[in-house]
This record gives structure tokens, sequence and C-alpha cells, in this order.
């Protein structure tokens, strides 16, 4: 920079540089963020949990002293970074920042069977200014054209007569610099959206099917040749205003191709194309739903054909089940409580195979659970034991995201503070909850008042839903029911089964669970459980169970471990299962919890717990389904 | 302090009968869209940019990521369309001023507001109403099917709207590059939006805008305007 005469004129210079330079920096992750197609800035690739609208606006709160510069906070951009680094680096003193944004065409159908096809593409597609250098051998067929061309140009005022007269300024200058700076970036960065490759940009980005065309681009610090005569003349020009600094002004230009290729004519791009929907009520985004007998909810937009639409869909009104935040409350995994979801898990499970499965390390658990707990529920029509599923926590933190978020929200049942404090025995061996769930949760909470009675209800659901599961699994597969809820509890995600373990009611279940029970079933058979909850079957008995499912509750909490001759206030069939049960358990017992410490992570239950635990569910279970049967004749 | 007028471009809109409700809300966007930009160049505060895409356009605007903003936003084109609903056929202008407030002591006692406008930025928007008879003239032979005539006019006019829109926000985007210099300084205030700002519309009556203003003057966190 200028020679200077005082400190003060240094630390000056010194300030601009770094002005200039962080400009410099910013300008080109602005470009990059919003033209490199590996970073995920919009709501495409890389985290599917960042997939919301305001995702770009929220993902992180937190300032970074780079966002503080200019005023303007961007999503991270590896590629920027790289490429400012190494810009830093060179330390090039004219300085002169190129950034070409590319389109490569790539010719997928580089077989050479399909040769011809190739050669129709590429006519149709390339216009005369691709360069496609390669392309005659026909090894790598690709062609590049470039849609963007970004100048950043800081042309140093080497006269000594400008020293002088801007020297005079130079304190104000700074300041206003940086604020004229400022504005010129956010005009770069709403410009980087009005032009057409940004359209290229968005096509790219929206869907994560592998086309034809991809973006690239080229950082460097000089022109470079590529840039051909005939493409100069194709290109418009858009320079923004240049920003005078106190020795040197800063330059900012691109030129751009004002029509780009249509890189979104492949087939399977219609939905993000531009048109007219004239009917969205009955429009065929949201018919996917209804391939499903889904009975009850129909109604419901959530469930479309491909897994993200399904999922975000899903996640968008499922009280933020799993939120990207989430994943932090797996750290403190309470491996006791997930069965108070198990009565339904058998319904849910039934729908597991097929769609979402973990990935390998809950899925080979689950093999070996399976093994193990089967040989100890040899009555499939039993609901599945509570003990079994802890487990599954110690994959939870392993459970990627896409994981958390597919299959596991619809299915887990809602859980709340409030149950907690409804006093259950098994409370007392859980780790601390999180801090999440209490937000998370509150308009459940408000729902689930009575839970009692959901509880009841989604018992009755469960056992409604039985035959179906059985059904399901003898002809799909060779699981047994103990399995399912194994499976079940496998597939949920790690943040469900963390919410779960404070369930001190079981049964809890909301509308939207409920809901979901009967469509999500999907192609199985399930038409009971949808016939149940449509004619509103379950709920008319709900009332009049409270009492005895209170009752049960509370005596549940009070039994002490492996009681068999629990009194039951119900009618005394159920109490011929829990007699018989308790034995089996208590030889399955044994392994069962060896196997779970084994994995490090039951060290707090103990085996009594769990069997009593178990025996009280299976006792309101059949208590339950025995009124609920009553009541339904 | 001078004040930078901007006219933007005008923009054709098309009044859609009420049940359309998505149509409207096309309108909204678009004029959301011009006023996001806008503030978007003048909120210097820390902002976390958001895109926006305008359906049915190949159009990506900026907002800034402030909900306040947007909820303010959201609630003045709700007027202005309620508005332009009673109005049909009419020319109208959303006006967005940026100001300056400087305190003038009038006694011991009491101290007076005052705006100072740096900028002002008008929208002008013709909204007309394509009535069903117009899209059938040009649509002769497909009378039996009106609802598909229409649908292509409309498509041809929507083109013709993206095209405008895209100059009217590349128009704002040059003016805030050409001229720089009048910006006061920015005042230490938190959140993304920097400069007291109001939005005008169409009123019918002047002290509905009086109430608005006050009403606004309390949100931006301003002294307290005793006018």
């Amino acid at each position: 920079m200028a020679p200077s005469h005082s400190n003060n004129t240094h630390l000056e210079a010194a300030k601009l540089e770094q002005i200039i330079t962080e400009f410099f920096a910013k300008s080109l992750h602005i470009i990059l963020e919003s033209r490199s197609l590996n970073v995920s800035s919009r709501n495409s690739c890389g985290d599917p949990t960042l997939a919301s609208p305001s995702s770009s606006s929220s993902s992180s709160s937190s300032v970074r002293p780079r966002d503080k510069w200019f005023n303007l906070a961007l999503r991270e951009c590896p590629a920027a970074l790289e490429n400012i680094d190494i810009w830093r680096q060179s330390n090039l003193e004219p300085i002169v920042v190129v950034v070409d944004v590319i389109l490569v065409q790539k010719h997928l159908d580089w077989d050479p069977v399909s040769f011809s096809p190739k050669r129709s593409i590429h006519r149709s597609s390339s216009t005369s200014s691709w360069n496609t250098a390669q392309e005659e051998l026909g090894i790598e067929a690709k062609s590049e054209k470039i849609i963007e061309r970004w100048i950043m140009q800081y042309e140093s005022r080497k006269t000594r007569d400008s020293i002088s007269s801007s020297r005079r300024s130079s304190n104000i200058s700074l300041h206003s610099l940086y604020k004229k700076l400022l504005l010129l970036l956010r005009s770069l960065y709403a410009t980087v959206r009005l032009l057409p490759g940004h359209k290229i940009f968005r096509d790219l980005n929206s869907s994560g099917q592998i086309r034809s065309f991809t973006l690239s681009h080229r950082v460097s610090s000089s022109f470079t040749e590529r840039f051909t005569c005939k493409d100069e003349t194709e290109m418009q020009k858009f320079g923004f205003t240049p920003v005078d600094t106190s020795c040197g002004r800063l330059c900012l230009s691109v030129k751009y191709c004002p029509s780009v290729p249509e890189v979104n004519s492949e087939p399977s791009s219609t939905p993000i194309s531009p048109r007219v929907i004239t009917d969205y009520v009955g429009s065929p985004l949201a018919e996917p739903l209804r391939s499903f007998p889904s009975g009850p909810t129909t109604g419901l937009p959530s469930q479309g054909s491909t897994s993200s639409l399904l999922f975000s869909r899903r996640h968008s009104w499922s009280f933020d089940h799993c939120r990207p935040s989430s994943p932090s409350i797996i750290s403190s995994p309470s491996p006791t409580y997930s069965e108070p979801h198990t009565s339904v898990s058998n319904v849910a499970s039934r729908r597991f195979p097929p769609t979402s499965l973990p990935p390998h390390p809950p899925e080979m658990y689950l093999v070996q659970k399976n093994k193990t707990f089967d040989e100890y529920y040899p009555s499939p029509y039993m609901s599945p034991s509570p003990s079994p599923s802890p487990p599954i926590y110690s994959y939870g933190p392993l459970l990627s995201k896409a994981l958390v978020r597919s299959e596991s929200a619809p299915v887990s049942i809602p859980t709340a503070d409030v149950t907690t404090s409804g006093g259950n025995s098994n409370v007392r061996n859980l780790p601390s909850s999180p801090p999440i769930r209490g937000s998370r949760y509150t308009s459940r909470t408000d729902r689930g008042v009575n839970m009692m009675q959901t509880g009841a209800t989604a018992e009755k659901l469960f056992s409604l839903g039985r035959d179906e599961s059985r059904k399901y699994y003898a002809t799909n597969t060779s699981f047994f029911l103990p399995q399912i809820s194994f499976s079940r509890n496998s597939s949920r995600s790690c943040q469900d089964e963390y919410d779960d373990s404070d369930f001190s009611c079981p049964f809890e279940v909301d509308d939207d669970d409920m809901t979901d029970l009967g469509s999500r079933a999907e192609s199985f058979d399930h038409g009971h459980i949808t016939d149940m909850v449509e004619t509103g079957g379950l709920y008319p008995i709900r009332k009049s169970q409270d009492a005895a499912v209170g009752a049960l509750v509370h005596m549940l909490q009070k039994a002490p471990p492996l009681r068999e001759d629990s009194c039951t206030p119900g009618d005394s069939s159920p109490s011929i299962n829990t007699q018989e049960q308790p034995n089996q358990i208590l030889e399955a017992s044994t392994p069962a919890t060896a196997s779970i410490v084994a994995s490090g992570l039951l060290t707090r239950k103990t085996t009594s717990d769990a069997l009593e635990e178990f025996q009280g569910y299976r006792e309101m279970k059949n208590l339950l389904l025995l009124q609920g049967s009553k009541s339904q004749i | 302090m001078n004040c930078e007028l901007c006219q933007l471009k005008e923009l054709e809109l098309e009044q859609f009968e009420i049940r359309e409700v998505l149509r409207c809300n096309l309108n909204s966007k678009l004029v959301a869209g011009i006023l996001h930009t806008i503030l978007f160049h003048r909120a210097l505060g820390l902002v976390r940019p958001k895109d926006i895409d305008l359906e049915l356009f190949d159009i990506t605007y900026v907002q800034c990521g402030d909900f306040e903003l947007e909820k303010k936003i959201d609630d003045k084109i709700e007027q202005f369309i309620s508005w332009v609903e009673k109005h049909p056929n009419k020319k109208s202008q959303i006006c967005l001023s940026f100001y300056e407030v400087k305190n003038k002591q009038v006694s011991w006692f009491s101290n007076k507001t005052e705006r100072l406008y740096w900028e002002q930025w008008y929208i002008n928007l013709n909204v007309v109403q394509h009535t069903k008879a117009h899209s059938n003239k040009s649509h002769h032979s497909k009378v039996a099917d009106p609802g598909e005539g229409a649908l292509e006019d409309r498509n041809a006019r929507s083109a013709a709207l993206e095209v405008s829109l895209r100059e009217v926000l590349f128009q704002i985007i040059k003016f805030v590059n050409e001229k720089k210099d009048h910006l006061p300084p920015i005042p230490n205030l938190e959140g993304a939006v920097s400069f007291p700002y109001e939005i005008t519309i169409p009123s019918s009556s002047d002290s509905a805008f009086g109430m608005d203003m006050i009403k606004r003057m309390l949100q931006t966190g301003h002294p307290t305007m005793l006018s």
C-alpha cells in the first residue's frame, strides 16, 4: 500500500488492506455459495435435516467472526474457504480474482452402444461456445461452458499525486469505504441470485438426481485464456459501481450468459419447473398418499411417494420430532425405557422393513437380539417386552440423521414431562432429561393430558392390530412378534428412544400417531385398525378405562419386582398370562441382561426392574384388551 | 440532506378473483420480493440472508431473515391487496421510505421528533382486471374450455411479468450501487434492519396513515413521538 509517513497511516493502510482482503473473501464466498453444487447452501444435498426452508437463516445461529465482516452471515461453503485460503497465501499484488462458473455437460450416454443418442443430445443442447475439446475422442465426453465470469479487481493507484488527496479524507473513507463495500456485497448477494446462472444452480441443486449437467467453478488470480471471443460476445456484462479507496478502487463485475441451457429438461425434473398448478388440493403431488389404504389420515399430506418428500413433510407437522439439534440428545440415552411404546410398536413396526432400515450397526444388533429374545417369547401373541429394547441405544449416536428423520418420527409416541411427573418407579433409573424435550412436546403434553386415556387407546389400538402384524410377519418375514418390537426399536430414531425414555405412561399416543399407525401401515393389511380408528371405535371406551388404568399404573409403580400375583382390578383372565410369563422371563432374563450389560448400556437397570415393567405392561395390555373387546361388543 | 428517489418501473399485475387465493398470493409475493430486495440493501445490520424462490418464476430474491420485518411486510401487503380489491383497475403506488429521526427540542419538557427522509422508493403497480371476456377474445376457439384459454393467456402474462420483475429488481440493485453517498451513518440498532423505514400504501383515510406512522415509530424502537 501507500508508503506511510506515520504510524497512523500504517495502521490505516493495514486496516484498508484487511477490509479489501475481507471484501474479496466475502465476494468469493457469496458467489461460490450460490454456484457451488457441493455446498448444500440450499435445500438439497448434504444434511437432510437442514432441508427446512428456513434453514438458511436459522441453521447457524451463532455469529462467527467471519459473519461479522460486512454484517453478512453466510453459510458454510468449503469451496469458498478453500479458494480464499489459496488466494490469501498467494498474496498477489495486482489483485485480480476471476471466478468462472462453468456448466459442465457430462455425456452420460458414453456407452458405445448408445453412441448416437449422445450425439443428438450434444447437438441439441450445445451452443457454439461449448468447449468440447475431448469430445471427439469419445473418451471423456464432457463439454464445458463458462456461464459466468466474475471479476473482482483492486486497482491500486500508484501515482503519487493521488496520495495527498486521498490521505486527507482517509479517516472518513475507511468508514465510508466499509459501508460502501457492505452495500456492494448486498448487491452482489442479490445479483448472484437474479442471474440466469442461479436457475441452473437451483435446478441442479433442488433435485438429488444424477444429471448430465453439473456446475463447477474455477478461481484464478489472473485472466485465463479460456474465454474466447465468441464467448465474450455472447455474454452480457453487469458492472457494479466501483468503490474508491484511499489508494485505489475496487471493481466488481460479472459477465454472464443471458440465456442458459435448460438443465432441467430431463423428464424427472418437472416438479420444479414453473407451471401453474390449478388444483392444489387434488394435485398429483399429494396423491401418492392415497395409494396407501390409509384410513383415517387420508387428509394428511405427509405421505409422499418419495422418501425425501415424505420425511420432510412429515416433520413439518410432527412437532419437530427430529430437529437438527436433536442429536445432542443422544449423548444421554436412557436405556431402560423404550418399552412404553412397544405396545404401539407392533403396529408401527410392520412398516419398518420395507422402507427404512437403519444403518448397519442397528441392523446387526437387531439380528442378534432377535435371536436371543425369540426364545424367550414363545408366544407371538404377546406384546413385546420392554427389556429387549435398551441395547439399541448403543447405536444411537451411530444412527445417521437420515435414519433419524426417516421412519421414526411418525412412530414415536409423544412423551411429556407431565407423564414423568406422574411418578413411575422406573423414572429413578433415568438419566436427566434433555432440555429440548420440554419445549418439543409441549403441545403434545397438552393434548395428552389424560395420558391414561390415550394410553388405553394406544394399547387398544395395538391389540387390535396384532392380528395384522402377525399376518404380516407370517407372510412377509420370518420374524416373530418380539422381533418386531426389537426391529422397531432399532429403527426408531435415537431421539425417539431417548424421548421415550421418560415415559411413565407407556401407551401414551396422540392423534397424530394414531393416524400414523393406521395410515402408515401402508400396504400391509391394516384394515382392522383403520376401521377402528375411523369409526371411533377406540375412543368411546377410553373414559371407562381411566380408573382401571390409573389403578394399574399405580399398582405397577408400587409392585415389588417379580411379583406374580399382581392384583389387577380387571378380569382375572389376563393374569393367567402374566403368571406364566414371568417364569419365562425370569429364565430369559439372565442372558438377556447379560447381553445388555455386555453392550455397556444397561448398567443402571436391573433384571428385576425390567421384569417388573414387563409384567406390568403385560397386565395392562391384557386388561385393556379385554375391556376393549368387551366394550366393542 | 437530500432525499434520493427511485421510481421503479411499473409492474402490471393482474387482479385476480378473490377465490384464486393462490394467484393473489403470487401478487403478494411479487410485491414482497420487491420490498424485501430493497430492504435487504438497506439492512446494514448483521443479516442472515434467506433465499425465497418465487413460484412460477425463475426468480430468487433475498430476505434479511428478520422475522419482524417479514411480518411487517406481509401485513402491509395484505392491507395493500385488500385495498386493491376495493379499488380495481387503478394504478397504485407503494412507497418505501427510509428516514432518520431527529430530536427537536421544542421546550424544556417536550421533544418533538422529526423525520428526515433520505430515500424513497416508489413501487408502481398497475393492477388490472383480466376478465374472462378478455381471455375469450383471444381464444375464440377455446370457448368451450375457457379455463385452458385463460391458462395460456395467464402463462403469457406471467412470463412478461417475470421479465418486468427481474428488471425492477435489477433496477433496485443498480440504484443501490450508484447511490451510496446519501446514506446516513449506520445507527447502532440491534437487528438486521438498521434504518427506520416506513411503507406507505394507498389508504382511504389519512388518519389511518397517521396511526400507522405512530405505530411504526414504536415498532422500530425509536424515541417516542409525542406529536
